[in-house]
């Protein structure tokens, strides 16, 4: 069993053989940096708590694919900032897989959206002026025939 | 699930400054790697990159990025056409990707024009320093030289010589062809050659004794330093099985070494509709000849084109059917890791397309150019008449990694009409195109003009970007 501190605290214990999916992981193992337990510290507790679910799932339901492909789109069913956070976890702690589905998932997102729209779902500032989104809106117009 | 999110997050004004809710998202799209937003990204169609961009000055910039275009065009044009591009541009200048990417998507003519074989132009040249008029040849683009090999000619008579012009990497007006065999291979026409890696693979054809060939011939040219080009066929042993002999089909370079040829006239000019793979071995000693059966599969046709798009797929378009129809299905062939093959017919709207009704096509050329799309140009329509206009049919969208294609009708491909500017091309059918290794220039030679034979000119074609044509061409900066 593999111990796992979040950068808040918690504690989480994991099979090796389910930890490992993480190539971070693998590599701290295989390096032997992980004597009693894993800091994590660019990882808080909600975040971790359900990327382990997502590892331990695909870890005990590797050949199911119909299962699988339906946990995954129950998974990336959580708010905007909790996905940023499973993005950035999923990077940091270097899972492809999840890191494909949560991109993805945010493709999905922004796709068909208009500029207003993006702003919207993101909670992204507009610091254009009136004059500069104007241009910028001709310049591409090419794109949007 | 956009009303969910926004419940959850702050309020929806795009100024707010969330102070109901801390470490809301609006911080988090900011902490993200700039690689993740690009793998986002690359995932979304154009429309949907630009928006992203629009929305503040710091994702303005980001999706500016050279790098982010540069993958962009990877993506939508494959692989080899960027690497080629890069390879024929200066490398002191950096490459105007998202420039390019936008000029190559408002493509809307191209500019013709005809090639001399020789350095004065009045004096006609002597018989055995060009080829001959001929249709149904083979042109191909390899090792930086035009090779044209056979063909028919007046009378029906078949043509059994190989000839060769250098080019390198760019377009040259005066060509100097130099003829390399004769009589090996034995003389055809309407057989395939498609480039394998530096060699070319020829299959079938049909000779003026009317019998039809099934044998296969591997090319390479050698350039010397001293003494020039020289180019070997030799008859590929591919053991007892082969595809029914056949003239007229086409083929195509699927893999680095796997070759896909469908349909055309076998013996007693019955129309074929099957599909073979040739598996050709390292150093393309022997080959293995598979047959492959699947359902759907495209209906029995001659004078039709395959074109690779890249990655695992390829195009076939037009030709004419069992019942002397001239045909416009479009059909998609997907062969994954050579052990799952399939046809899957994409759907066509003749009638959402201007000028749609003239595209049923046999005896066309249909090349993969720059920005991943295809030239589809000349043959004969419905009418029996030759039709010297020029196609682009995107087929961008086929490229995408998608494991499984979205219902029929959601791909709609897009047709659009190109002008053509310079020096006329003519009305052609039964020509030959290639384009070169940057798929800017695409050279056309021979085919039939209403019966006659077209004198032998070699004609090449490049395009240009939108209406702002003369812009371009004058302009230092352009990379085309």
């Amino acid at each position: 069993m593999i111990v796992l501190n979040s950068s808040d605290g918690a504690t989480f214990e994991v099979e090796e053989s389910v930890a490992v999916q993480s190539q971070t992981i693998k590599h701290m193992i295989e390096d032997n940096c992980a004597d009693t337990s894993i800091p994590l510290p660019n990882v808080n507790g909600v975040t971790l708590a359900r990327v382990l679910e997502y590892i331990k799932k695909h870890a005990e339901a590797k050949d199911d694919e119909e299962g699988l492909k339906s946990f995954d789109a129950e998974f990336v069913k959580v708010d905007q900032a909790s996905l940023f956070e499973i993005i950035l976890a999923a990077n940091y702690l270097d899972i492809k897989g999840l890191l494909d589905l949560t991109c993805q998932t945010v493709a999905d997102q922004i796709k068909d959206l208009t500029v207003e729209e993006v702003r919207a779902i993101f909670n992204i500032m507009n610091d254009f002026t009136p004059e500069e989104e104007a241009k910028l809106r001709n310049d591409h117009a090419w794109a949007f025939e | 699930m956009a009303e969910r999110r926004r419940s959850n997050g702050s309020s929806n004004e795009s100024s707010s400054s969330s102070s109901s809710s801390p470490g809301t998202a609006a911080a988090t799209v900011c902490r993200i790697p700039d690689d993740h937003i690009f793998s986002i990204l690359l995932r979304l169609p154009i429309d949907s990159i630009l928006c992203f961009g629009m929305t503040c000055r710091r994702l303005r910039s980001l999706t500016y990025s050279d790098a982010l275009w540069e993958s962009i065009c990877r993506r939508d044009w494959g692989s080899s056409s960027v690497d080629d591009l890069i390879k024929a541009h200066d490398p002191s200048i950096p490459i105007a990707w998202q420039n390019l990417y936008q000029q190559l998507h408002q493509l809307d003519s191209v500019y013709c024009r005809r090639l001399l074989a020789a350095a004065a132009p009045a004096t006609p040249p002597a018989p055995d320093m060009v080829p001959s008029p001929r249709a149904s040849h083979s042109l191909n683009f390899v090792s930086g030289c035009l090779l044209l090999f056979g063909g028919g000619c007046e009378g029906g008579r078949h043509r059994d010589d190989t000839w060769v012009a250098y080019m390198g990497n760019d377009l040259r007006r005066i060509l100097k062809w130099q003829k390399i065999s004769s009589d090996i291979p034995s003389g055809r026409f309407g057989h395939s050659c498609v480039v394998v890696g530096d060699s070319l693979v020829l299959f079938g054809g049909i000779n003026d004794n009317a019998v039809r060939k099934n044998d296969t011939w591997i090319g390479r040219i050698v350039l010397h330093e001293t003494s020039g080009m020289t180019l070997s066929w030799r008859l590929l042993d591919v053991g007892s099985v082969a595809p029914p002999p056949r003239g007229a089909h086409a083929g195509c370079c699927i893999d680095k070494r796997k070759m896909l040829i469908y349909g055309g006239i076998g013996t007693s000019g019955v129309r074929l509709g099957d599909t073979w793979v040739l598996d050709l071995s390292e150093n393309l000693c022997f080959g293995t000849w598979v047959e492959v059966v699947t359902h759907p599969s495209p209906p029995s046709r001659s004078g039709h084109t395959l074109t690779h798009i890249g990655g695992t797929r390829t195009i076939l378009f037009g030709g004419r059917g069992l019942g002397y129809d001239v045909l416009n299905d479009l059909w998609l062939f997907e062969a994954y890791e050579g052990c799952f093959w399939r046809w899957l017919q994409l759907p066509i709207d003749l009638q959402s397309i201007p000028h749609g009704l003239s595209l049923p096509r046999v005896g066309h050329s249909a090349t993969l150019i720059l920005g991943g799309q295809l030239l589809i140009y000349g043959g004969e329509d419905s009418c029996r008449h030759r039709k010297d206009d020029f196609w682009l049919l995107d087929v961008s969208s086929y490229r995408q990694p998608i494991i499984t294609l979205p219902r029929a009708g959601l791909l709609t491909q897009m047709w659009k009409r190109l002008r053509a500017v310079g020096d006329n091309p003519m009305c052609r059918s039964f020509h030959q195109t290639c384009a070169d290794n940057s798929g800017r220039y695409l050279y056309v030679f021979g085919g039939m003009v209403d019966g006659v034979l077209q004198p032998a000119e070699l004609s090449g074609l490049r395009y240009r970007g939108c209406c702002k044509s003369v812009k371009l061409v004058n302009s230092s900066s352009s990379s085309f």
